[in-house]
């Protein structure tokens, strides 16, 4: 009789980012059902911290206009008028300005907000009484602070249990292998770990690498489209999430070689309303629907210019501090109306050149020189916020810049979609997603949106895993490791960045045959490295000591993989694994000879449909019905109440995977 | 020894139960550090650091391996493996715990905000708070024992000052120096025992009776893993045609060529390169890689270039039965690749037989009496005759300098060729790691042994007695 629950198993996983976690084990195993964004805000009180944004209420100078808004507003009044002359407080799920990341690059720069979080995060799934934890722990983080975190979930939650593990290693739960080289981009650095016979290799880790992660392709593009006004930070880290972003293979040449070769033969009205000739930046961007805006541009061009500083991608944050908001607004549905008598006439105009407007969109993306996105200006939130506009006023300024979809709470683009979608399907409202509900626009972006990786961070990336299996003590293991590579995180994320990065590890580390060794290759000149033949069991890999300590991994995994998924493993095809790929295809003793994506097994349909990208995640639910269930508790895997009383956090070493 | 968790430990006393020690083993190519009564060490930081033109020092693989233009690869160790730039060492040693094991900043339970006693308001004194942040930025590691290794061959002024370091800028509670031959043992659990350390400046031998050391037979040579790259370079460079040696940093991508043809690569342009520092830094990657794949040692019987021996027919040498065997390719990496046949052997012999080494020009010929047999000749000698037997009967061989392939098979060939009566045993423990990390082991094993807490040097002896009790306690 295990000593815990299936629906009873909390798992939590930090990151700098993003926080997962969920509460029992299904079935079949599935994404993680709660992703907190890992930050809070400091509450009024020194040393609290929020959940959610808290703004305080301007109400002195705009009170007119607001009170003439809407109704809710009545109730404030009251309230306020209860409250004398305290100040007016309001949630603001949105934004997320002022907010603190406890974690930087994977280390706890906060401890009193990081425990915060974890309050938070504890707190919205409220687990039952007496809910073991599971604690996916960042590859980064000291001894010091496995110590702490564990008293502090002991000490907080009072848990009866409390597992504590590498996400690294729970990663290799994931796939079930025993040698691997686990690549985690995240989002200022990844961490590459080796795992060699299920053992972590400490020695030589890629460790928080800094500048690559997927920080690092925004400031790349940043910096990229700096010459273009309105090109902020914030609208970077959207078009590197959304999926015109994209790493192209090498073989396929970027479309903006040949420029406007396309759009600009064919119709020469979109290309003169687009400026798709890419010469002049300075052109209005207009969306894909007003492409051939037709009779009078030129109109249109002079007004816009008045407040509009001749960009697309217009810093509408600063009209609205600037307080030019209901001017803006009237340019807007000015320019609305114009549009739709433009579209009449369109639409009595030539079928051909409609036609002729409506091809370019069915390119695939990396053949077209220019592609949008949908942008979600939060500055723009926040600066209507802060000047204190009525939701009345929000609504009217997002259906004045509703050239693209406009619905404030809308199905976000495919990309993010898919990361979403499951915490949407399962849960009702209580789950706190990433952010959503700014104003929506789209935005025209050229070539740029292939570059994201130029700034060297699939090089750095490359050189560190290189650095990191050259570091593996066992050299005849690390054939192995360059054949079992996992990429995952979300930085990897950008589409093609996987195939992108194998193609620079090929390029740069291959070893190929040896010309001169092609006659003796067949002899076996590796007789010296052991010949694995007829081991039925693991090789115990350490002597002595090594074996009391990690060696209970060994049983664990195994257990994880065939007791769990007997119709994955067909008989000892575990042991398979280990002992192949000892043979080198040359007499070449270097590495790497081959490099390969490992294949993870595909038996969880929601989490294939999602993407393994937190497929840490799901090595976590591998790890926890292991070590709380299949195993509880035997192998030492997680931290007892008891335990924790006898040996205090200390403890923690001892049970730490 | 449960104590009442109401009282504290008496001072002086340190339940190794309870606060495990640190222990901080530091050589000239990495610096180990990790908890007592761990397996391997948690924290492995390369000596080597970055300093930047601007000041600044940086360190860890992630900063070292960065090609920038105002960066000089340094290394606080002089070519004797004693360290010569305090301040450097002194922050790497510490960065080595810090960045892996205790974090940034130590917080004792009772003040890490979990147990705080607020006061009336529900506030934290903030003065107190401020006082104490800067008493943790004062002593970093002051909350463990620390137990760090040293050369045997390390001076006086020179231990007196770690000493200093760790009592008066870490704040530790308790200190150990020990020497890191004598762990090595320890680690093997022997207390009887000759250790040949190859390390990456040195090797040394320490011989060790019943857990303490012979001062007379400590013996170092500068024939070690260092020398072994330098005679790779002057090998390379003595080939026909000469072994280009470009390393990784500087080829964008590279395509398959035949051996020996030049290679076709593109290479990564630099507006400004970074300096040779780096450059070589980067080379001995390459050159890791290639003492890992292709050296190896001839096995014995007899030095590789020995005349033939009489009986043997047609005057088949060893150096012919090397030749004889397949060669091991190698490619660099732009893609320039051959095979080593004999050379990939000779390299190593300096090593056994001084007479061949290549001679190279930023490197002295090496001095006969310095080849490792020979090392362990002169500290055997040194020692009574009545321990030799059981000296040699427990050699144990440990550094990762030693960790090239057949290496251990050589030195007993050649130690058992040297003293022909008594029984010669080379010890090397198959695991690379255990062999790479031998001394910080041992350290782990002795720290949080129940019977080492009364060798501690505690804080109040160092008050009372000053840094010279290390003399006095450390042995």
């Amino acid at each position: 009789m295990p000593p815990f629950r299936d629906d009873q198993i909390l798992i939590i996983s930090p990151g700098s980012q993003t926080t997962l976690a969920q509460l029992g084990l299904p079935e079949s195993f599935t994404p993680a059902r709660y992703r907190l964004r890992s930050r809070m805000f400091a509450a009024e009180k020194r040393g609290e911290y929020e959940a959610v944004k808290i703004r305080r209420k301007e109400k002195s100078k705009e009170s007119k206009p607001e009170t003439d808004g809407e109704g809710t507003d009545g109730v404030e009044q009251s309230e306020q008028k209860q409250e004398d002359d305290e100040n007016e407080w309001e949630e603001d799920r949105v934004s997320e300005e002022g907010a603190i990341w406890p974690m930087q690059s994977g280390r706890i720069a906060d401890w009193p907000c990081f425990y915060a979080l974890m309050e938070h995060v504890y707190n919205t799934v409220n687990p039952p009484f007496h809910t073991p934890v599971l604690l996916i722990a960042q590859p980064v983080w000291t001894l010091k602070d496995h110590e702490r975190v564990t008293q502090f979930f002991f000490e907080k939650f009072k848990v009866p249990a409390f597992g504590l593990m590498d996400s690294a290693m729970a990663t290799s739960y994931a796939y079930g292998l025993s040698n691997a080289t686990v690549v985690d981009v995240g989002y200022q650095k990844a961490d590459i770990t080796c795992i060699s016979e299920f053992m972590l290799q400490n020695v030589g880790r890629g460790l928080a690498v800094p500048d690559c992660g997927g920080e690092a392709m925004t400031q790349r593009l940043v910096q990229l489209l700096s010459g273009r006004k309105g090109f902020s930070r914030d609208v970077c880290e959207q078009l590197k999430k959304s999926p015109v972003c994209e790493i192209l293979p090498p073989d396929v040449e970027m479309p903006g070689d040949e420029p406007a070769s396309a759009g600009g033969a064919d119709n020469p009205a979109a290309a003169a309303s687009t400026g798709a000739d890419g010469a002049v930046p300075g052109q209005r961007k207009g969306s894909g629907l007003d492409l051939p805006r037709g009779p009078g541009p030129n109109t249109e061009v002079g007004e816009e210019k008045k407040l509009e500083d001749d960009e697309g991608v217009l810093d509408i944050a600063s009209i609205v501090t600037g307080g030019n908001m209901s001017e803006y607004l009237a340019q807007k549905e000015r320019e609305k109306q114009e549009k739709a008598v433009a579209k009449q006439q369109q639409k009595k105009g030539s079928d051909a050149q409609q036609q002729a407007a409506a091809r370019p969109p069915r390119l695939p993306n990396h053949k077209r020189t220019r592609n949008t996105f949908i942008y979600e200006d939060f500055a723009l939130h926040d600066a209507m916020k802060k000047a204190g506009v009525t939701s009345q006023g929000m609504t009217e300024m997002q259906s004045a810049l509703g050239d693209g979809p406009n619905k404030r709470q809308k199905t976000p683009e495919p990309q993010s979609a898919v990361s979403e979608k499951p915490a949407d399907d399962a849960f009702d409202g209580v789950v706190d997603k990433g952010p959503s509900g700014g104003f929506r626009r789209e935005i025209e972006v050229g070539t740029e949106r292939f570059k994201a990786a130029d700034g060297g961070i699939l090089d750095r990336l490359a050189d560190a895993i290189h650095r990191t299996i050259q570091a593996c003590g066992d050299v005849n293991k690390r054939g192995d490791l360059w054949d079992s590579l996992i990429i995952l995180g979300n930085g990897s994320r950008v589409r093609g960045f996987q195939e992108a990065l194998l193609d620079t590890l090929n390029k740069k580390y291959i070893i190929s045959p040896s010309s001169a060794t092609i006659f003796t290759s067949e002899l076996p000149s590796n007789l010296s490295t052991p010949m694995a033949t007829g081991a039925n069991t693991p090789q115990p890999q350490m002597p002595g000591q090594q074996q009391s300590h990690h060696g209970g991994v060994n049983p664990l995994l195994l257990a994880a993989t065939t007791a769990q998924n007997p119709q994955l493993h067909p008989s000892g095809s575990v042991m398979g694994q280990s002992t192949h790929g000892q043979h080198m295809h040359s007499s070449h003793a270097q590495t790497p000879t081959s490099i390969k994506l490992a294949k993870i097994p595909e038996y969880f349909p929601e989490w294939k449909e999602v993407g393994y990208d937190e497929a840490s995640f799901l090595g976590a639910q591998v790890a926890a019905k292991v070590l709380f269930i299949v195993d509880g508790g035997q192998s030492n895997g997680y931290m007892t109440r008891t335990g924790y009383n006898e040996q205090g956090p200390n403890g923690i070493h001892e049970c730490m995977l | 020894m449960a104590l009442p968790p109401t009282q504290a430990p008496a001072a002086g006393e340190y339940a190794g139960d309870e606060i495990s020690a640190l222990v901080l083993d530091c050589g000239s190519c990495s610096t180990r550090a990790g908890f007592a009564g761990e397996d391997t060490p948690k924290s492995v930081v390369p000596t080597n650091h970055a300093s930047l033109s601007s000041g600044e020092r940086l360190f860890g693989e992630n900063a070292i391996h960065l090609p920038r233009a105002d960066v000089e690869i340094r290394n606080p160790y002089n070519a004797d493996g004693l360290v010569e730039d305090w301040d450097t060492a002194s922050k790497l040693w510490e960065y080595t715990v810090t960045s892996r094991l205790t974090g940034a900043r130590q917080t004792p339970p009772t003040r890490n905000g979990l147990n705080d006693d607020k006061d009336e308001n529900g506030d934290v004194n903030m003065e107190q708070e401020a006082e104490r942040r800067e008493d943790e930025q004062d002593s970093p590691l002051a909350e463990y024992p620390l137990l760090m290794t040293e050369q045997p061959w390390n001076p006086v002024k020179a231990r007196e000052k770690t000493m200093e370091l760790a009592m008066e800028e870490w704040g530790v509670p308790a200190f150990f120096l020990a020497k890191n031959g004598q762990l090595a043992a320890y680690s093997q659990g022997k207390a009887t025992a000759l250790v040949v350390d190859v390390g990456h400046q040195n090797t040394s031998v320490t011989a060790l009776w019943e857990g303490m050391v012979l001062k007379k037979s400590l013996h170092h040579a500068p024939l070690a893993g260092n020398w072994l790259n330098n005679q790779i370079r002057a090998m390379f460079a003595t080939q026909q045609p000469p072994v280009p040696l470009v390393p990784h940093y500087m080829v964008k991508t590279k395509q398959p060529v035949d051996a020996n043809s030049p290679s076709n690569a593109t290479y990564v342009q630099f507006a400004k390169p970074p300096p040779d520092s780096f450059r070589r830094l980067e080379e001995e990657r390459v050159l890791t890689a290639f003492k890992e794949s292709v050296v190896q040692a001839w096995h014995g019987p007899g030095r590789l270039e020995a005349p033939p021996a009489p009986h043997a027919p047609n005057g088949f040498s060893n150096l012919d039965h090397v030749r004889s065997l397949p060669p091991r390719p190698f490619e660099m990496p732009d893609g320039w690749n051959t095979v080593f046949g004999a050379d990939r052997f000779k390299v190593v012999e300096s090593l056994f037989d001084t007479r061949a080494a290549y001679p190279s020009s930023d490197q002295p010929t090496p001095k006969p009496e310095d080849a490792i047999p020979s090392l362990v000749n002169r500290a055997v000698s040194a020692c009574d005759v009545d321990t030799r037997p059981h000296l040699l009967n427990n050699i144990i061989l440990t550094g990762a300098g030693s960790l090239i392939e057949k290496l251990p098979d050589r030195l007993q060939t050649d130690v058992q060729a040297m003293f022909p009566n008594p029984k010669v045993r080379v010890l090397a423990n198959s695991n690379a790691v255990e062999r790479k990390f031998g001394a910080w082991v041992g350290g782990s094993v002795l720290a949080s042994l129940g019977t080492f807490h009364q060798m501690w040097v505690s804080r109040q002896e160092y008050e009372e007695f000053g840094a010279g009790v290390v003399e006095k306690r450390c042995k």
